[in-house]
């Protein structure tokens, strides 16, 4: 059908203004971490070299004087994410792979059957992590796991187990049995059909997965508030950090930012059929 | 949630089959019982205790004021030695600022799912269409979604700020042009405050509401179309009974998904407003957050996360019964 002009105007139009909702936030941070200080609280200077002369000291600050704090923070953040990741993929295929494929009956445990557990698994991704609050300071501080790497992960597993079971359980049922069963006639173990046949096959399904639990273990932001403090703090908390220890240094934050974010961005930019296929996996169908 | 999916194995089974089911499942399950289940129980009891603990600082001040109230308990010795007690609920009752935090919430998860579900509806309309530049108008779409909500906070502080912020300077140009003086203290009244923070929740997440719907729209099968075309169907009716409707399934999971997010929200206040002026934007979970660190009042916090809890609850339950009433009569 072909479409009339106006249409097809206000089509662009709102594509147009949309995208620029979505990146002028991206240029502003872009642009003050350019602007010398002055130029930043002389009011709003919108194009580099036009009004206001550009300057990489910012960027210069932050690699080289603060570059150590901001590797070591960096390498937090990508400990805690990628340790966090490869657990949650783990477990949650595992887990999948069991609901998709097994039939479950918990008789002494509410007579649960698999939807049960299915529902009751997602559901703790939903459940206020202000809940966990207490009890983890206290089991924290009581195992010694403050401000540890390792401390961190185990929280950012437990909210990541239940969305990957839940992407990978849809993706295998999506997956012919067949394949599996010719395997287990060939005289393979359950297992090893699993590592060698479904999951060659669900490469897709993991990487979604994968991408996933690494973004929202990368931006999190609560527990690393709380169960960090020194040592192991992850780039969210040490951007919030900013606000109060030396006032607004804008020119600075935005640096920072730019590079905190520049890795989920970068991440969204590259794989960004993956990142659709997993939203819509569990939803659509749920 | 399939209820008939194919299953390779039968129920029991050999003895063989019935292990390597558990071992698929088992490690899992067991992990979040140890660090998701066994934490609610022993908050749940600690909610029913008057156990108080020193202040713990974090890196980020969420301090805010301490009640006064609060003055008395912070000098009570702390760890070792607390007594059963309902005082934490009762108090629940005429604690101003909790009533505060939970209508904030509300706020927050109303106003916030209601805009984005507008604007990504619109926007995956938009989206639908072909149209020359769609899969990059799709990628750059999806960009707020991926950002820490941290610096999308700092970003929405930036660009709410009411001097050096392209739109206070657009408010200025605007005055001076037609002589009406406006000038929105975004983050200097609790009101546009709360307003700031539903728009910059919104930013990021917009996109997640579009990239649902959209799928949703691509599954709708084009002969439902046609047919409707061809009996004479304007777009404006083909939207009406078609689209939206089939959409209405994906529509509640997709709002639901959102509202439970966002009574999450703590990070973007933190950063934009502390939760300021007084506690005039506290969100639940920092208040919480506050009562449990600041404060060391670790049966109180205990206890507020569980209305909290009842509360989510309460929105998800109500929400689901009015959405299932609503849609069953919209298919049929």
């Amino acid at each position: 059908m072909k479409r009339k002009l106006w249409q097809r105007t206000l089509l662009y139009t709102v594509v147009v203004l949309w995208s620029i909702v979505c990146l002028f936030p991206f240029y502003w941070l872009f642009t003050t971490s350019l602007k010398t200080p002055l130029a930043v609280s002389r009011g709003p200077r919108y194009v580099p070299y036009v009004d206001f002369q550009p300057t990489g000291d910012h960027w210069r600050y932050l690699f080289n004087e603060q570059g150590r704090t901001l590797a070591r923070h960096f390498r937090n953040s990508l400990i805690a994410a990628t340790g966090a990741t490869i657990a949650a993929v783990i477990l949650g295929a595992m887990g999948g792979y069991g609901l998709a494929r097994y039939r479950y009956h918990w008789r002494r445990f509410f007579n649960w059957r698999n939807d049960n557990i299915a529902f009751w698994i997602i559901s703790q991704r939903f459940l206020p992590p202000a809940l966990f609050v207490v009890p983890f300071l206290l089991l924290y501080s009581w195992l010694n796991l403050i401000d540890t790497h390792i401390g961190l992960i185990m929280a950012y597993i437990m909210f990541n187990i239940p969305f990957a079971l839940w992407i990978m359980r849809d993706f295998f049922m999506s997956l012919p049995i067949e394949l599996e069963e010719s395997a287990l006639v060939d005289g393979a173990t359950p297992w090893q059909a699993f590592v060698r046949i479904v999951l060659p096959l669900s490469a897709p399904g993991l990487v979604s997965v994968a991408i996933f639990s690494f973004v929202f273990s990368w931006n999190e932001f609560l527990y690393a508030l709380m169960l960090t403090n020194y040592e192991a703090i992850t780039l969210p908390v040490l951007i919030a950090g900013q606000n109060n220890t030396r006032g607004i240094q804008w020119w600075y934050i935005s640096a920072l930012t730019l590079t905190a974010v520049a890795p989920v961005v970068l991440i969204g930019l590259v794989l960004e059929r993956y990142i659709i296929r997993g939203l819509t996996a569990g939803a659509v169908k749920g | 949630m399939t209820q008939s999916h194919p299953t390779a194995h039968g129920e029991g089974g050999r003895p063989h089959e019935r292990i390597i089911k558990r071992i698929f499942l088992l490690p899992a399950v067991i992990y979040l019982l140890l660090l998701s289940v066994f934490p609610m129980l022993w908050s749940l009891s600690i909610s029913f205790t008057d156990y108080q603990r020193g202040a713990i600082r974090t890196v980020v001040d969420v301090g805010g004021d301490v009640p006064a109230g609060e003055a008395a308990g912070a000098e009570t010795p702390t760890g070792q030695g607390f007594r059963l007690t309902l005082r934490n609920y009762e108090r629940m009752a005429s604690d101003q600022r909790l009533h505060i935090a939970a209508m904030n919430t509300l706020t927050y998860v109303i106003g916030g799912v209601l805009l984005q579900y507008v604007v990504g509806f619109l926007l995956a309309l938009v989206l639908h269409q072909d149209f020359w530049g769609r899969n990059i108008a799709r990628v750059i779409f999806l960009m707020p979604m991926m950002v820490t909500p941290v610096a999308a906070a700092y970003m929405g502080r930036m660009l709410f700020d009411s001097r050096l912020s392209p739109q206070a300077h657009l408010q200025r140009i605007f005055s001076s042009l037609t002589g009406w003086e406006i000038s929105i203290p975004w983050f200097g009244d609790g009101r546009w405050a709360t307003l700031a923070i539903i728009l910059i929740d919104s930013w990021q997440w917009i996109p997640f509401m579009t990239l649902l719907l959209l799928a949703g729209m691509q599954s709708i099968p084009e002969d439902i179309y046609e047919a409707a075309r061809v009996d004479g169907a304007s777009s404006f009716q083909i939207f009406r009974k078609i689209t939206f409707p089939l959409l209405l399934p994906i529509s509640l999971t997709a709002i639901l998904i959102r509202g439970l997010e966002i009574f999450k929200i703590i990070d973007i206040i933190v950063v934009t407003t502390g939760g300021g002026p007084g506690s005039a934007t506290e969100s639940l979970t920092m208040y919480i957050f506050r009562t449990a660190l600041t404060f060391g009042n670790f049966g109180y916090a205990a206890a507020i996360s569980y209305a909290l809890l009842v509360l989510v609850i309460l929105f998800a339950t109500l929400f689901l019964m009015l959405g299932r009433r609503f849609a069953g009569q919209n298919i049929s």
